[in-house]
């Protein structure tokens, strides 16, 4: 036995101990870190403020005062605070979707303040724009060479504002001279703009032009804009969820990831654990290390230590992204979507998941002569294994499922399921987490005396690459 | 004197391929056995055997006293014809962990592997990975890894392929070393000069049949060529006069060298006695076999076999190329 735990060891660290895989561990949340902290501070940096002039040729001669008023500096500023409050709004919103709410929201929107809906205040550029009303018989071709080369900036470079758009309101955009379907159709406005505009800007001017002329046609209809402006206002709605301890907000997002995001775990640290056993049993046949070994130690114990060793690294992965998880959970005061019995579960159907997936590996290693002949043999295996990630969907929306249930008993996938609906938000029935514990555990019996057979002859037979049928002798030959 | 190695009747075949047939063979404690063969005479094959890394069709195999060399592991040193070190893993980490598995304890495991890296000129590759090292270089490590558990037995299959002139002294020099410690020995080569200055006692197989399995000097006595050879300073003085010296059977010059083939009881002191008294000679010796000859001797049978069946085969192939 102390032989099996030296190669055990050994595998663990040939995997655990090289840069590819500390990087590999470490980037990820590393690269989170840096986007969490460095882009609030690089969206902190202030856009520079736009300068410049908004020609208007006002030809129905309501519309030109109207956008004057608009682009009065305190309407200007007023804007911006509206537009920085609706940003805030979407991100507090967003937050209550996914189930951050009380103390924990609260310091949380102390901290956005200061980050991304701060930011979004700063990011949209301040404006310092005059309006200029041109006389209604300007040329057009004339007012608008002005723009060509405009790009808002100007006031900063060399003290001119310069020109940056230009509208032409024909009296028609205002007045409508035809009817057609018992509706007024009105002639389209124009809007010239410099080229390298910034986009908000160009969309702030359309927006106020857009409002001026809607307004003077109210005015020109004889309408009270201000009644007009309260009837179409957007309704809105206030949506809750009816549980046994009352209404509650709807936690749809959570509720489908946190199932989801525990299969996944299952299936990453199965699948990584699995792949390194895979190259390291071809490493050893391929480069003819295996004989050496061999003369040490008997197949099996050479099989048995590598599947540990490889099962240690795995686990080491599935702690520390769950742990990671779990910690992120309650930073968010999200804890209870966690059942903490499931996590024993995990650790007992990663088990399960991983003697499978390595016995198959194993085997696979030992037949074969290079990696290039384990593709063919891998492909079956892959096809079995990523049925529990398309079945993800339909078995989050309906866990207790005929369809659930059987795949609950299905040799290979069972663990993957059974995790998805245990962490789902319908309990599962009880006795059904027995049974696929004991339908892994013969799975995983069958398994391991199959991929003995198969190592035992395959790590020393070089050659025609095998294919299933092959494998299939040898387990019946041994 | 007990045998390190007793095999009776043991056979193998893979699919309708006989690989070794009812082979015997005692190796005693503390010889050293040079083991030879053309390829594929199935020498790997009865290695793999002794090793219970392959399982016998029939025959009964006792490995230092064991019915399985599973058994005693930790006491055999192997070195595989196919051998392979860990690419990506250090010199020093790779004889560690194989010393380990033989049964050492970490502290002792580290104390060999860096004294046997000084013995063979390998002290500063500890650090290095493996895959780093010359092929001579890696030849070296995989010795040390078969030999640094201290076996009592000693297999090394095909253990001087691949080395330079200075290194397969040296090896010469570490297997004689070992052999003078105590251990038994075997190891099979097809370097007959070697074999023929190493091992106290040598084995054929030939087609997985053994050939020959006698200690050298019987080896020496049954291949004796029973020839004399004679250089003259100048083979004008000698003429065919030799031919008529007593024992003799045959006389055959060539390029001024003499063989003088005897009859089986012939003198060959009074017959050297009586050349070097009638000229004058540059050299004088009594000829010795080769192994090589004796090698060639037994499997160029087969080669020549082996030829004969693929001729037809070959020339038919040979026109229908011509033909295109």
């Amino acid at each position: 036995m102390g032989k099996v735990f030296i190669i055990a060891w050994k595998e663990f660290l040939a995997t655990v101990a090289t840069k590819a895989f500390i990087l590999g561990l470490l980037l990820p949340p590393f690269f989170m870190t840096i986007a969490m902290v460095a882009m609030p501070l690089l969206m902190n940096k202030k856009s520079p403020t736009v300068y410049g002039h908004i020609a208007v040729i006002d030809k129905s001669g309501m519309v030109a005062p109207r956008i004057e008023e608009a682009f009065s500096l305190e309407k200007q500023q007023e804007r911006r605070d509206q537009k920085a409050k609706e940003v805030k709004e979407v991100i507090d919103k967003g937050m209550q979707s996914v189930g951050v709410t009380g103390k924990t929201a609260e310091q949380m929107k102390q901290q956005m303040d200061a980050s991304p809906a701060m930011a979004a205040q700063k990011m949209l550029a301040e404006t310092r724009l005059t309006v200029e009303v041109l006389p209604p018989d300007t040329s057009v071709d004339e007012a608008k060479q002005a723009i060509l080369k405009a790009t808002g900036r100007e006031q900063a470079t060399d003290g001119n504002a310069a020109r940056l758009a230009l509208l032409v309101i024909p009296a028609e955009t205002v007045k409508s001279t035809e009817i057609e379907d018992g509706r007024p159709v009105f002639k389209p406005y124009q809007l010239l703009t410099a080229p390298r505009l910034d986009i908000e800007v160009q969309k702030d001017i359309r927006g106020q032009a857009n409002r001026a002329i809607v307004d003077s046609r109210l005015t020109d209809a004889g309408e009270d804009i201000a009644k007009i402006r309260g009837l179409m206002a957007a309704p809105t709605a206030e949506e809750k969820s009816v549980t046994a301890t009352g209404e509650t907000k709807i936690n749809d997002v959570a509720k489908l990831l946190v199932p989801g995001a525990f299969m996944f775990l299952l299936w990453i640290s199965v699948f990584s654990a699995g792949q390194y056993l895979l190259t390291s049993t071809i490493e050893e046949k391929s480069s003819r290390v295996m004989e050496v070994i061999l003369s040490a130690v008997s197949p099996l114990q050479l099989m048995l230590g590598k599947i540990i060793g490889k099962g240690a690294v795995g686990l080491l992965i599935l702690a520390l992204f769950s742990g990671a998880g779990i910690a992120a959970l309650i930073f968010f005061a999200m804890a209870e979507l966690i059942a903490w019995q499931n996590l024993v579960l995990l650790f007992v159907y990663f088990m399960i998941a991983y003697v499978t997936v390595a016995c198959l590996m194993a085997s696979i290693g030992a037949a074969v002569n290079d990696i290039t002949e384990a593709q063919s043999l891998m492909t079956p295996v892959m096809i079995i294994l990523v049925i529990p990630m398309m079945l993800w969907m339909p078995i989050m929306r309906n866990p207790n499922s005929m369809f659930a249930q059987v795949c609950s008993f299905m040799p290979m996938i069972n663990p993957f399921i059974m995790i998805l609906r245990l962490a789902g938000s319908e309990p599962v029935p009880v006795w059904q987490i027995p049974a696929s514990i004991a339908v892994g555990l013969l799975t995983v019996v069958f398994m391991c005396w199959a991929s003995a057979k198969i190592f035992r002859i395959g790590v020393l037979m070089y050659g025609k690459p095998p294919n299933f049928t092959t494998l299939v002798r040898w387990v019946r030959m041994a | 004197m007990t045998n390190a190695i007793e095999i009776r009747g043991l056979n193998k075949s893979f699919g309708t391929k006989k690989a070794v047939q009812n082979l015997d063979l005692d190796v005693p404690e503390g010889s050293l056995y040079g083991f030879i063969g053309p390829n594929g005479a199935g020498k790997s094959t009865t290695i793999r055997m002794i090793m219970s890394i392959i399982f016998p069709d029939s025959g009964d195999l006792r490995v230092l006293g064991k019915s399985s060399a599973v058994e005693s592991k930790d006491r055999i040193g192997y070195l595989p014809e196919e051998r392979g070190i860990y690419k990506k893993m250090k010199v020093g980490a790779f004889l560690k962990y194989i010393a380990r598995l033989k049964g050492l304890d970490a502290a002792e495991a580290e104390k060999r592997t860096k004294e046997w890296l000084v013995r063979v000129g390998l002290a500063d590759t500890y650090r290095k990975k493996c895959e780093e090292l010359s092929k001579g270089m890696q030849q070296k490590v995989q010795f040390i890894s078969a030999v640094i558990h201290e076996p009592e037995l000693l297999i090394l299959d095909e253990v001087f392929t691949g080395l330079d002139p200075v290194n397969r002294r040296l090896m010469r020099e570490l297997i004689s070393e070992q052999n003078d410690a105590g251990r038994t020995i075997i190891f099979s080569t097809h370097a007959m000069i070697e074999a023929e200055q190493l091992c106290d006692h040598l084995f054929m197989i030939n087609k997985g049949v053994k050939v020959i399995d006698l200690p050298m000097d019987e080896i020496w006595r049954r291949y004796d060529p029973k020839t004399v050879v004679v250089e003259p300073l100048d083979a004008a003085d000698v003429g065919r006069a030799w031919a008529s010296l007593p024992g003799v059977k045959e006389m055959i010059e060539t390029d001024g060298v003499i063989d003088l083939r005897l009859h089986d009881n012939a003198d060959t002191s009074e017959l050297m006695r009586a050349a070097a008294n009638t000229a004058k000679l540059r050299r004088l010796e009594l000829k010795r076999a080769s192994l090589e000859d004796i090698f060639i001797d037994i499997a160029g049978g087969s080669a020549e076999e082996l030829r004969q069946e693929l001729r037809p085969a070959a020339a038919t192939e040979l026109e229908e190329v011509r033909r295109g």
